[in-house]
Order: C-alpha cells, then sequence, then structure tokens
C-alpha cells in the first residue's frame, strides 16, 4: 500500500486501473470514454494507462462511451466510464441497457447541476435522474471513499446473486478536483479481492439474439428478477464489505452512516459531503447539551428502508437535506426518507447547496435553528447559500 | 500552538495557483501532516482570477469548505491586491507577494502581517519555465513560500522531485534564497484595507427579463486580467545565423515567395557581390542550418540565390557619400580582397585590388573550374564590382618592401592573398615525373586550356581541391581517376554533392588509405598505400587515423596531391605580424589587415565574403569612419526546431537541381549542375521568427481581437487576456509574451 496525494477523480481512475488488471489472466479490460468537466481527469488517467490487456476507447459521444462499456463487460471485460451533468443525460438510454442487459459494470458519475444556464458544481440531480435506471448507486463523502467504494462495487456488480451495474458518486470539484491522502492498495491485494469477472450470460463464439422482443408475461419475470437481484444488494454488500476489512485492513462504512445517533432527538440526513459538515454542527451542537446528530445516507439504490427506520426510530425532528431539487415536488430523497420516518416525527425538507455553492457550517447552523423552533413542517424549502 | 493552518493563494488563469497549491500540501504530505488542496473551479479563462487553497493539520481534515480565515496568502499576480483578496488574513498571518516592486512599499502598506515579497515572474522566466509561450510562477514562488514557513531546502527538492518537477528546483532554489521577508510589526496598525470577516457578497437578483435588458452589465475590459500580452517580434533565423556571408537568407527566400525577385536580388547585394558564385559553389551551411533539414529537408537555398542571381543578375546598390574618401589598398582578388573592395565602394571609398594574375578572381578562377563555376559568372560579377569604381591592378607581385610601400600610399591595406603554401608529401618517389600539386594541374587547367590527360589518375586528399581535381582530370582525358583518402567518406571536407556527382561521374574512391611510396624509376608507375584504421577522435572531432602495416599498391599515370593549403607569409616584411585580421609591428597596430583564408583559414567562398566585408569595415572604423562592423550572428541564438509549429506546414520534399546525365558531363566543362527549374523552393521556407501575415494569431484568438493593419497587427490590448494562445499557435516563432 502506498499514501498518494490524489484527487478523487484519480481515485476512481486509480481504483479502475487496479480492478481492470485484476482481469488480466481472465477477458482484461475495456471502456468507452467521452470526456466532460468535472470527471475528464478521470478518463484522462484511464487514457494515460496501458492496460496489461484491453483498451480504452475514446468515442464521440457519452451514448456511445456507455455501448462500448456494454459490448465489453458482454463479451467478459471488465469496464468502467465517467460522466456527469448532462452526459449522463446523453447517456440515459444505454445506461437503461446497461442495467436491463444485467451487465456488471461501474460508472463514476461526477455530480454536476444539470443545465442550462451551464453551471460545473455539485448538484446530485445528475445520478438521481438515473434513480428508477436499474443501478446500485453510491455516494460518497471523501477520496478514499471513492477508492474504496469503486473497488468494494466491482465485487458487488460482479456476484452471481447480484449482477447489476453500480454508479459511486462523487461531488463535483469538492471531491473530484481536491487533492488528499488517499491510501492506494497493491495489485496483489486486489487481485486477491476481485477474482476474474465470470459472466454467466458472456457473449461467446455462438451466435445469440439479445435484448429481443419481451411479451408482458416475460417482462414480468425480468423485472421481478431484477428487482430480487436489488432486495439481495444489502446482504451481499455486507459480505463484500466483510471481505474487504480482511484484504485490505479497513472497513467500509454501510449503506447509511449514523453520527451520534444513539439517543438523537434531532437528525439530519444528508449525502456526499454536506455530511462532513453537518457533523461539525452536530458536535457543536452537543456540546451546548442538545441531541442532534446526522445520518449520512451512503446507498441510494437499493434504497436502505429497513436500516433507516431502524436509525430514526427514536428521532422526532428530521431534517432531510436535499441538494437536488425535482421541480414541483421538492427534494429527491425527502418522500423516499418519508416512507422510514416514525409516523408522529416532524420532518422538514432543506433543498440546499443547488448548483453548488460552499454549504458552510453557519448555513447548516441555520437549519438546526429552524428545525428547533418549528412547531409543524412546511412544504420543502429552498435555502440559498449564496 | 496551532496544529493547522490554511493557505489561500490568488492568481490567474495560467499561472499554475492550483500546482501550486498542490505543491504546498505535497511539502507538507511529505512532514507527515495530512492535507488537503483544491482550486476554485469556473468557466475560468486565461488571465482571469482564481483562487487556490491548502489546508494542513496534525488530524485528518474533514471540512470541505474554501478557506475564509487563511493563516497564509499567496498573491501570484500583485494587480490582484485589493480589499478582497486579504478578506480573512488573520493579525499576523503570512502575505507573500510576487512582485518585482521594492518590497519596502507592501512592507509600509500592511504592518500588521508578515510580508514577503520575491520577483517569482523574473525568476521563472530566467529559468525558462513556463510553455513555449507563457512565464509560469508557480513552482518558483512555491519556493520562496518553503523559506517563509521555515521548511527545508530539501524538503522543497524533494518534493519537485516527487511531483517531476526537479528541473524546476533552480528556481524554486532562487526564490527560496531571495525572498524579502519582514516580521509584522507589534501594534502597527494597517494605513488601508483592514482585513476583515469576508462576507459573500449576495447574488444579484434580477426580477425580470425586462429589468435585464434595461440594466445591461457594465463592460468588463478582461484586458485587465492579463499578466502577460503577446507582442510580434522578428527572431533570428538560423539559415541567416548560420550563412557566414552574414547574408538575409530568410528576407530574400521570403521576398521570392511574394513574388518580388528584384527586391530578392537587391537584399543579396547589401551583403554580397557573388550571388551568381555562391549560387553554385557555396557549401551552404545556411542549408545545414534550416529547421526544414529534420523535418522534410532543408529549403534548397543556394538553389533559390542562384536561380534569383540568373535572373536579375547584380543589382547596384545605392553608393554612399563619405565626408572623407578613404584610399585603401587590397592585395589579392579572390573572394575575400574582392568583397573588401565592394564593401569600400559602396560606403563611397577608393578601393584598389592588386592581383598578380591578368585576370581578377583569384582561387575562383584559379581553383575553381568552370564545369561548377562557369567562367560569364565570374567575368558578370567581378565586372559589377569594378563598374562601382574599384581600381585593379593586374600582374603585381610584391616583395616585402613594396608592401611597406603600399601601406603608406594608402590609408589602410587589406591583405587577402589566401592560401598559397601548398602541402606537401615527403616520400619515397616523391620527385617522380608525374607526381605534381593538384592546384597547379587546376591552375593550368583553368586558366591555360584544357590539359590532356592520359591513363590512371590518383588523387590524394578528401577536400573540395581533390575533388576538383579528380573530375578535371575525368573531363581532360584521363582513362580512369581514383581518389584516396586517409579518413572515412563521413570525414570528408568536400561537398556531399561534389562526392556524390564524382562517384556518378564514375570516379572510385577508396577510403582509408595512406600513401607511403611513389613507385617508379623516371615516371611515377604505381603508388603504395597503407590501410589505416580509425582511432579516437582528435580535437577536430574527427576520428584520428592510424595507419596499419597492411599495404596495397595501385598502378597509376599520374598523382595529383591535394592536401591542403596553408597561409604563405614569405612575402610580408620581417617586422609585420599576423594577429588574425590584424597585422602589427611589435606591440603597435598597424593600418594593414588580414582578411580571408590567410587570417581565418576557414577556406569556403562564403567565408571569405564575410570576412572581405567585415575587414573593410574594421579599416573603416580604425581611421575614424562610423561603420558598424559585420559580426557572424550567434548560432544558439536562432529559432530551434521546437519552436515552429510543424503542424501548420505540409511535408514536401526538397525540389532538386537539375544536372547533366553523368555520361554527358563528364567529357567536357559544360557546367554540371543546371539549377532550380522553378523558385517553389521559397514556398517550403518556414521563414523561422519572421512574420509572414499568415493570420494565424488572429485564426486563433479566442477572443477576436487581433487585427490585420498595415504590414503587421494590432492587438485591443484592452480585451487581450494574455493567453499565449496566438504565441502558442504562431506557426514561425514572430511573437512572443511579454510582462
Amino acid at each position: 500500500m502506498s499514501m498518494e496525494l490524489l484527487s478523487a477523480n484519480h481515485a476512481a481512475a486509480t481504483a479502475t486501473i487496479l480492478a481492470g488488471e485484476a482481469n488480466r489472466d481472465a477477458r482484461g479490460f475495456g471502456c468507452g470514454v467521452y470526456p466532460i468537466t468535472p470527471q475528464t481527469e478521470c478518463i484522462e488517467k484511464l487514457c494515460r494507462h496501458e492496460f496489461t490487456k484491453g483498451e480504452v476507447v475514446r468515442v464521440e459521444s457519452e451514448h456511445s462511451a456507455m455501448a462500448v462499456c456494454m459490448g465489453f463487460v458482454l463479451s467478459g471485460a471488465r469496464s468502467f466510464t465517467a460522466s456527469a451533468s448532462n452526459g449522463l443525460a446523453y447517456m440515459v438510454e444505454n445506461v437503461y441497457n446497461v442495467a436491463l442487459y444485467r451487465v456488471p459494470m461501474v460508472m463514476m458519475a461526477a455530480n454536476r447541476t444539470l443545465g442550462p444556464p451551464w453551471n460545473i458544481w455539485v448538484d446530485h440531480g445528475d445520478a438521481l435522474l438515473l434513480r428508477d435506471s436499474g443501478w446500485i448507486q453510491f455516494f460518497c463523502e471523501d477520496n478514499q471513499e471513492v477508492l474504496d467504494t469503486t473497488l468494494l462495487a466491482y465485487r458487488l456488480a460482479e456476484d452471481h446473486r447480484i449482477l447489476l451495474p453500480v454508479l459511486v458518486n462523487q461531488d463535483a470539484f469538492v471531491l473530484s478536483h481536491t487533492m488528499m491522502q488517499t491510501d492506494v492498495p497493491d495489485q496483489a491485494l486486489v487481485d486477491a479481492f476481485l477474482p476474474d469477472l465470470d459472466l454467466p450470460h458472456r457473449i461467446t463464439d455462438v451466435p445469440v439474439t439479445i435484448g429481443g422482443l419481451d411479451f408482458p408475461h416475460e417482462t414480468e419475470v425480468h423485472r421481478r428478477q431484477h428487482a430480487e437481484a436489488m432486495d439481495r444488494v444489502p446482504d451481499v454488500l455486507a459480505e463484500c464489505e466483510d471481505a474487504f476489512e480482511d484484504i485490505f485492513g479497513r472497513r467500509l462504512p454501510g449503506p447509511i452512516v449514523p453520527y451520534r445517533m444513539e439517543d438523537a432527538e434531532m437528525c439530519l440526513i444528508s449525502m456526499g459531503t454536506t455530511a462532513s459538515t453537518v457533523r461539525e454542527v452536530v458536535d457543536r451542537e452537543r456540546e451546548k447539551g442538545r441531541r442532534v446528530g446526522s445520518l449520512r445516507l451512503r446507498m441510494f439504490r437499493p434504497f436502505p428502508i429497513a436500516p433507516m427506520q431502524q436509525a430514526l426510530a427514536q428521532c422526532t425532528r428530521i431534517g432531510v437535506l436535499d441538494r437536488n431539487i425535482s421541480l414541483g415536488l421538492g427534494g429527491i430523497t425527502w418522500p423516499e426518507i418519508m416512507a422510514t420516518v416514525p409516523r408522529d416525527a416532524l420532518v422538514q425538507n432543506y433543498m440546499i447547496g443547488l448548483g453548488g455553492g460552499d454549504i458552510r457550517p453557519q448555513d447548516i447552523q441555520g437549519i438546526v435553528d429552524d428545525l428547533w423552533k418549528r412547531e409543524q413542517s412546511e412544504s420543502p424549502k429552498i435555502v440559498e447559500v449564496g | 500552538m496551532s496544529s493547522s493552518q490554511e493557505i489561500r493563494l490568488h492568481g490567474r488563469g495560467g499561472q499554475g495557483g492550483v500546482t501550486c497549491a498542490k505543491i504546498l500540501a505535497a511539502m507538507y504530505a511529505r512532514l507527515g501532516l495530512s492535507v488537503q488542496t483544491f482550486g476554485d473551479y469556473a468557466g475560468e479563462r486565461s488571465g482571469a482570477p482564481i483562487r487556490a487553497y491548502t489546508r494542513i493539520s496534525d488530524q485528518p481534515i474533514t471540512n470541505r469548505n474554501k478557506v475564509y480565515e487563511p493563516d497564509s496568502i499567496l498573491v501570484l499576480d500583485p494587480t490582484l491586491i485589493g480589499p478582497e483578496l486579504l478578506s480573512g488574513l488573520k493579525p499576523g498571518g503570512a502575505l507573500l507577494i510576487n512582485s518585482p516592486e521594492p518590497p519596502e512599499a507592501f512592507a509600509e502598506r500592511y504592518p500588521d502581517h508578515r510580508i514577503g515579497v520575491v520577483d517569482a515572474t523574473g525568476i521563472a522566466r530566467k529559468h525558462g519555465i513556463g510553455t513555449r509561450s507563457l512565464v509560469i510562477v508557480n513552482t518558483t514562488i512555491a519556493g520562496a513560500f518553503a523559506r517563509m514557513q521555515d521548511l527545508s531546502l530539501e524538503l522543497l527538492e524533494e518534493t519537485y522531485t516527487s511531483l517531476g518537477f526537479h528541473s524546476n528546483y533552480d528556481a524554486g532554489k532562487e526564490a527560496f534564497d531571495s525572498v524579502w521577508i519582514r516580521e509584522a510589526l507589534e501594534g502597527g496598525a494597517a494605513q488601508e484595507e483592514a482585513p476583515g470577516q469576508e462576507q459573500p457578497a449576495p447574488a444579484k437578483v434580477i426580477d425580470s427579463i425586462q429589468e435585464h435588458r434595461e440594466s445591461l452589465p457594465p463592460l468588463l475590459k478582461t484586458g485587465s486580467w492579463k499578466t502577460q500580452h503577446p507582442i510580434y517580434v522578428e527572431n533570428l533565423a538560423p539559415c541567416n545565423a548560420w550563412c557566414p556571408a552574414g547574408n538575409d537568407v530568410v528576407g530574400f527566400i521570403q521576398s521570392v515567395a511574394a513574388g518580388e525577385v528584384d527586391q530578392a536580388a537587391q537584399i543579396l547585394a547589401t551583403t554580397t557581390p557573388f550571388p551568381g558564385v555562391c549560387g553554385r559553389v557555396c557549401p551552404a551551411p545556411c542549408m545545414e542550418g534550416c529547421n526544414r533539414t529534420e523535418y522534410d529537408g532543408s529549403v534548397q537555398i543556394r538553389g533559390l540565390e542562384r536561380w534569383i542571381s540568373d535572373r536579375e543578375g547584380n543589382p547596384k546598390p545605392d553608393i554612399e557619400t563619405p565626408a572623407t574618401k578613404r584610399s585603401i589598398g587590397i592585395i589579392g582578388s579572390g573572394p575575400a580582397g574582392l568583397s573588401a573592395a565592394y564593401t569600400l565602394a559602396l560606403k563611397g571609398h577608393e578601393a584598389h585590388v592588386y592581383e598578380g594574375e591578368d585576370e581578377l578572381g583569384g582561387v575562383l578562377r584559379t581553383g575553381i573550374p568552370s564545369y561548377r563555376l562557369p567562367r560569364e559568372v565570374i567575368d558578370r560579377e567581378i565586372g559589377n564590382i569594378l563598374e562601382l569604381g574599384v581600381e585593379a591592378h593586374m600582374g603585381s607581385f610584391f616583395c616585402s618592401t613594396d608592401l611597406e610601400e603600399l601601406a603608406k600610399k594608402h590609408d589602410a591595406l587589406i591583405l587577402s592573398t589566401g592560401l598559397q603554401q601548398l602541402r606537401e608529401l615527403d616520400l619515397p618517389g616523391k620527385s617522380l615525373s608525374g607526381v605534381e600539386q593538384g592546384i597547379h594541374f587546376l591552375h593550368r587547367v583553368n586558366l591555360e586550356k584544357p590539359d590532356a590527360m592520359s591513363g590512371h589518375v590518383v588523387v590524394l586528399g578528401g577536400g573540395n581541391t581533390a575533388l576538383d581535381c579528380a573530375r578535371s582530370a575525368l573531363r581532360s582525358g584521363a582513362s580512369k581517376v581514383t581518389i584516396a583518402y586517409r579518413r572515412t567518406r563521413a570525414e570528408m571536407p568536400a561537398i556531399r554533392e561534389e562526392i556524390e556527382e564524382a562517384i556518378e561521374e564514375g570516379i572510385e574512391i577508396q577510403l582509408q588509405r595512406q600513401p607511403i611510396a611513389f613507385v617508379g624509376t623516371d615516371r611515377v608507375e604505381a603508388l603504395r598505400l597503407a590501410e589505416v584504421d580509425m582511432g579516437d577522435p582528435d580535437e577536430s572531432g574527427r576520428r584520428r587515423p592510424v595507419v596499419s602495416d597492411r599495404e596495397l599498391t595501385i598502378e597509376c599515370d599520374h598523382v595529383l596531391l591535394a592536401l591542403g593549403q596553408s597561409t604563405d607569409k614569405s612575402p610580408l616584411p620581417e617586422t609585420w605580424t599576423l594577429d588574425g585580421e590584424h597585422v602589427q609591428t611589435g606591440d603597435e597596430a598597424l593600418r594593414v589587415y588580414a582578411s580571408g583564408d590567410i587570417a581565418t583559414g576557414e577556406g569556403t567562398v562564403t567565408h571569405a565574403i564575410g570576412n572581405g566585408r567585415r575587414v573593410a569595415h574594421l579599416a573603416l572604423q580604425a581611421l575614424g569612419e562610423d561603420v558598424v562592423v559585420f559580426e557572424r550572428p550567434d548560432r544558439a541564438r536562432s529559432v530551434p526546431m521546437t519552436d515552429i509549429r510543424l503542424d501548420h506546414f505540409e511535408r514536401r520534399a526538397q525540389n532538386s537541381e537539375q544536372h547533366l546525365d553523368a555520361e554527358a558531363r563528364s567529357r567536357h566543362f559544360d557546367e554540371v549542375n543546371q539549377g532550380l527549374v522553378d523558385c517553389g523552393e521559397a514556398h517550403r521556407c518556414f521563414s523561422c521568427g519572421h512574420c509572414t501575415r499568415c493570420d494565424t494569431c488572429l485564426v486563433y484568438c479566442p477572443e477576436g481581437i487581433v487585427r490585420r493593419d498595415a504590414d503587421s497587427y494590432r492587438v485591443d490590448y484592452s480585451y487581450c487576456k494574455g493567453c499565449g494562445i496566438c504565441v502558442e499557435e504562431c506557426p514561425r516563432k514572430a511573437m512572443e509574451m511579454t510582462t
């Protein structure tokens, strides 16, 4: 292992290179890439790497990038791509194809606001556009977590009980372009963690037709199988986390990351790096003797209903912080979280940091103060951080 | 004792601020501390104000915010200094400014802060750090910051090495050593710009599109962002730097390219009376220097010079009228003497040329055969010199007293007698009939009439004289000609094309052969040669020949010696000593100069032309005339190949000159080289360092603020952000960035 000063873009690329090399004795690695701010540095690093077996194909669009990845995986290679914002939007058709063909690959999204007008900063709306696409989704909080989750994602995706693609999200710039010391594992350890990709439906030299017409009764079966695979994720994920800890000596957080939740009356729920700032405010509140906790939603799909219900059971005041907006509704995670909170809790939705503003502790403090004095919840509120 | 600190950098897009922040972080990471570093990203363009940040802590860093209350601020561009820049800086915090200004001014302004001032831009420029067009200061200022933070030079060097910047370490070290530091003053009060909490500016709310229309944003003069700006410059082209005669090569080629052949001829006439001669016999160092050589073959410059001369002849430049008309005597009418005479005549002075032969031209006439240099070309160019009023005195041979008299008669005397001493070969049989100096043979062939040669002629030597002897012998009736040279072909000093043409004509070249004896009773019948092995390089860089004991004999009827020539000082007065171009008696400098081979031994027409002009200048200067003495340009200063944007140029092979067929040419003295068919070669010229109005700068400017203006371009500096793209894209290095 070596400690390197890496951006989260490079952390994702580094993990991918390790994972790709780990499949060198099987069908290698191959992917299609297309640049977009703020993930370009990630694919640039991939393009610079000469894989022992495999190649990085530079295509003309995100739609083709995903198509190339799909082809690689279906022929047995490990694959990866990265995108963001409107690039992801352009890719959507093939994003669905990858999930519905049960293609176990990994994608990184450096979450960026959808335009126009153009904005390059963080907002989770791009990944949440893919909410119903059938991909597993993680939201990371720091560079190490990006690297580790990317490795974990391959093992989870390729497990025969799952066989689903995984989207590993990182906040634009706040992570993608921020360099921090990151522990990079040796190839031998990654080789041990990631066995050769064994795809049951790999295309061989026997011609087959894939994705022909599915009649309603067949689609019902396929959807049920896909949903059951999603249902199996929590258990398989736990196994993967155990294996990860065995091999790399550190444990990844689970689907939700509670902080000082033991006796919390109030809980602020968030995704990505917002949680780091929330924890600082939790500490300040705790110093004042107020029972506040933080809960970070790390796995967004499948949605961790049971762990959330359990973690929130004693909370009476819940703030749901969305760095996204479903226009005409409110924060996208809010109604989902509503399904997991105690019946009598006061739940208020705040959309904060839309378009990538710097969410500072005083901004979170304002939410905490609002939540303490609130007698009833209102419609979702947009908090401007300027 | 604080266990963490926060650093904020202010710079402009293109200065490398984000990388600078990374260098700082990497230094602390090497000390085992946790670090975090990032930039402010936007649709930032070159020159736009940017910020970058570094956090350092002995605890894991979880702060995801920007830095609002820094412990230190680095300012990469001093024009950014203002109240907003200093906002949040903690009292006693450090402020490091990149500026060439005297540091005291900043020190007075910020008494509350620890101040460092360093001219990082100047240091980076000196060390050549940056892209092809822009100076980049990030690595340099990091060195100054290391010093302010009491970090060690070793740490700085290790960090640069680990990041792959080791070549920038010297600049970083210079900044480390030279940064001016003043501690925060106790009780000092900031005179202005008291730092305070930064209040994020509230976003401007535009209530309706109507209001937006009525309140147009203020004009943003993006020119205020720039730290550097582009200018049009003329840089030394390698052809010009390589030309020993000092011709404006790129100038005449570009004139041809522009269809102005008469102008090209005039450009040549300012520096040389011999474009027709040099266009034929010059070894063309310009073509060796040509940046096109590595790309697809050099421009055929010699051919173009001849092409111009064949069409335009020798235009007569304007003759100056000096205040005092000087009289200068010139001994010898070779290219050096005639170049000196031409220079003096153009300056309006009297030039008297003394020549021992009956015709002017020296080696041009006696040494170079007419199949290379037709007599009519020599006659035309010398006639042109005489038309300028140069006086020729033929059949003048001198003894030492004559020279002293001549020196008194003229205001100055220039000796340009060339290399008259022929190298002998002290071997058994050297006096046999049929063994003679090649120069004597050439003299007969060139001045009298074609000598009758017969049988097998062996020429000893590898220079141009050897080649001239061999090819002239063939044309004079020799049935077979062999050149024997003691080193390898790569080391033959002769012009490459001459060697190739000789081989085409059937001349055999035996390499690594050292003569050891001439064999025969009365007349030479054979030559004994030893095989030579090549040893280590000597001081000239050529490998030293090592004579072996393996011998061979070739039968032959004639042997011509072409082993080199040296200066013959015997006609000089005993008291005169030659010191390069100067002649003196004891310590007293005489108004007597030496020019051409006698002074330099460089042995080519082009060198002689340049030196003749230079020595004429030296003589005039010593007489008090206002003259700029010609100096050969420094080749190292010329535009290197790496500065040419090759993407802008199509690969196109050189247009070769037309030659008479080897079979047809080798039995008579008609000119072998028929020259270029057209002047298309001029369009292959990169025009290194010389703007051709190609519009690349105009086309590539992302701001659209480069406009054509008379013969050049005009940049609207009020909108130029100093991105450097025009300079980067200039195909020929005719632009540069300046501050």
